[in-house]
């Protein structure tokens, strides 16, 4: 069913590109591990799924930047990264009633610092990202819907002259440039507030 | 391609490695003797490697929703994969799960970016409840039972998943209501299928949006219905026209979970995130899914409407001012649209009297997603 995919690096290669098979590999492979220990460590089986789900997000950001080089498996990875995010989000909660019970002796403490940074890394990108999603709700039809169309969507120009009746692909981008112009006012005078 | 033509389009094409060398040459060229430019075009490359990238993210990431989805709703012997439920963990996990698809967790908008973003984690966790329903058929039938219990006490559902939920207050007694626009339109991510509300006993009723305003996060809608009514007469509360004092003491009522919640606090400061004048800062305690509550004065006057917390460190709470609501969105709906109650019946009332009267018009408010 699933076409081979030997080696970690083809998978995470493949995880960056978005490549289906390769994501519902990795998820199938290490879902349950996860969500195992979670549940065991005070979670339910929803937030096994988001805390995988966002570890699998940071593995795609870690992936993406070129830098990157896998030092451990990615179900090392993917386990460390989920189990930073279920101790911050127990951290964030603690007011309420949590069933955090810590097993020292584990690996967590002998990778602990190195994913501290990628989780860091990933919240820093994702503050940036919804920066830019505050920006995009403030400016206005129709570059919101069209900015959305080209990057959220994947749409090309021919689409979206099509479906804004732009006359032909060219002004659909002219209007485009005219759009992330207008972002670009917004989005840098937020920033600078 | 001339530089000066389109900075745009240099920048596009540089990010996509696809300037020719002289091309190239001329940029760099640029770059060095011209600072504006130089900084305009890392604001563009910015921009637009920012906006690429979070576009894929948040490809990647309803890919993960809709993989999680399948791989949950798979037979379960197949693999053997699936999380086996025990009797005792699946007791749990189905009433977590359950709790958590009628409340509504994930809605308060962080007006500080800081604050993650939740979509995801509600859409899973409505899937999550169906995998729930499938597994229920091979469990026992006491477990069984457990399910029906939940499921009975509920009217039937809206065809499709809950993605997230805040809450809602009538503003006339025939349907309209407010609640915050970031419920309606959940940080941008995607439109909306339908908005549903679920009264105080239960019922479930289609409404649609009227009219809203991203930037002040104010939303109003009406229900369907025919011949709707919130309660037997007409709206209680009145709204405040101007904006209320420091120190006032105020309290809201909500629906973080599947019941509706009482909490108290006052005016702290005058505006709102970052001195924003349309808001108010509140000493108020919130749970998620309180977006759009109420915020009442103590004679039961709505002085605003709840819109987001702070970050971990400062723990204000914020709400639009019920002024900006009258003067932004009402005043933009054609004449003789709707008129706000002008008789406040709870001036005189107890507390827990003002908040029986409130109850029937104040509810959850449910949005769906394909």
């Amino acid at each position: 069913m699933y076409s081979p995919i030997n080696t970690e690096q083809q998978l995470l290669a493949a995880l960056a590109a978005g490549d289906r098979t390769a994501t519902e590999t990795i998820y199938r492979q290490n879902f349950h591990i996860v969500s195992g220990w979670l549940i065991k460590n005070g979670g339910a089986s929803a937030d096994a799924a988001d805390v995988f789900q966002e570890a699998m997000v940071v593995l795609f950001g870690k992936e993406a930047d070129e830098h990157f080089r896998l030092t451990f498996s990615i179900g090392t990875n993917l386990f460390a990264i989920s189990k930073h995010l279920w101790y911050k989000k127990l951290q964030k909660q603690s007011n309420g009633p949590s069933f955090l019970t810590h097993d020292p002796g584990t690996e967590e403490d002998e990778y602990g610092v190195a994913y501290e940074d990628d989780v860091n890394v990933h919240h820093e990108r994702e503050a940036h990202y919804e920066q830019l999603d505050t920006a995009l709700e403030q400016i206005g039809e129709p570059c919101r819907s069209l900015l959305k169309a080209y990057y959220h969507h994947d749409k090309n120009m021919q689409e979206i002259a099509a479906d804004f009746g732009y006359t032909n692909p060219d002004n659909a981008k002219n209007q485009k440039y005219k759009c992330l112009a207008r972002l670009r006012k917004i989005f840098y005078g937020m920033q600078v507030k | 391609m001339s530089i000066n033509n389109n900075a745009w389009e240099v920048a596009e094409a540089y990010l996509a490695g696809k300037l020719q060398e002289n091309e190239l040459n001329e940029l760099k060229n640029r770059l060095s003797t011209d600072a504006a430019f130089a900084n305009e075009f890392n604001e563009q490359i910015n921009l637009i490697s920012s906006f690429e990238g979070s576009g894929k993210q948040k490809r990647f990431r309803a890919m993960l929703r809709d993989i999680h989805a399948k791989q949950a709703t798979a037979s379960p012997s197949k693999k053997g994969w699936l999380i086996k439920f025990t009797p005792q963990t699946w007791r749990t996990a189905a009433v977590a799960a359950s709790v958590a698809l009628f409340s509504s967790a994930f809605t308060i908008w962080s007006l500080k970016p800081a604050i993650k973003k939740s979509d995801s984690q509600y859409s899973t966790i409505s899937r999550e409840v169906e995998t729930i329903k499938k597994v229920q058929a091979q469990q026992q039938a006491q477990q069984n039972q457990l399910i029906k219990d939940i499921k009975n006490s509920k009217p039937a559902p809206p065809p499709s998943d809950v993605a997230y939920a805040g809450t809602g207050f009538a503003l006339t007694n025939d349907g309209y209501f407010v609640t915050a626009n970031h419920v309606i339109h959940h940080n941008n991510k995607g439109d909306f299928d339908s908005v549903y509300i679920q009264t105080h006993d239960g019922q479930y009723f289609k409404a649609t949006l009227i009219n809203y305003d991203a930037g002040a996060d104010i939303a109003i809608l009406k229900v369907e219905k025919k011949n709707f009514h919130f309660g037997k007469g007409e709206v209680p509360y009145t709204f405040a026209a101007d904006k209320s004092g420091l120190g006032a003491r105020i309290f809201t009522l909500g629906y973080p979970k599947d019941e509706v919640v009482y909490k108290e606090g006052y005016i702290s400061s005058k505006n709102g995130f970052d001195g924003n004048d349309m808001q108010y800062t509140l000493e108020l305690p919130v749970s998620h899914g309180q977006s759009g509550s109420p915020v009442m004065s103590a004679n039961g006057t709505v002085l605003g409407i709840l819109t987001g917390v702070g970050s971990e460190q400062e723990s204000s709470t914020y709400a639009v001012s019920s002024k900006v609501f009258i003067s932004k969105l009402l005043h933009e709906l054609p004449d003789n649209t709707l008129h706000l109650p002008k008789v406040n019946k709870m001036a005189k009332l107890d507390r827990d009297e003002q908040i029986k009267k409130m109850e029937a018009y104040t509810f959850s408010v449910k949005v769906y997603k394909k």
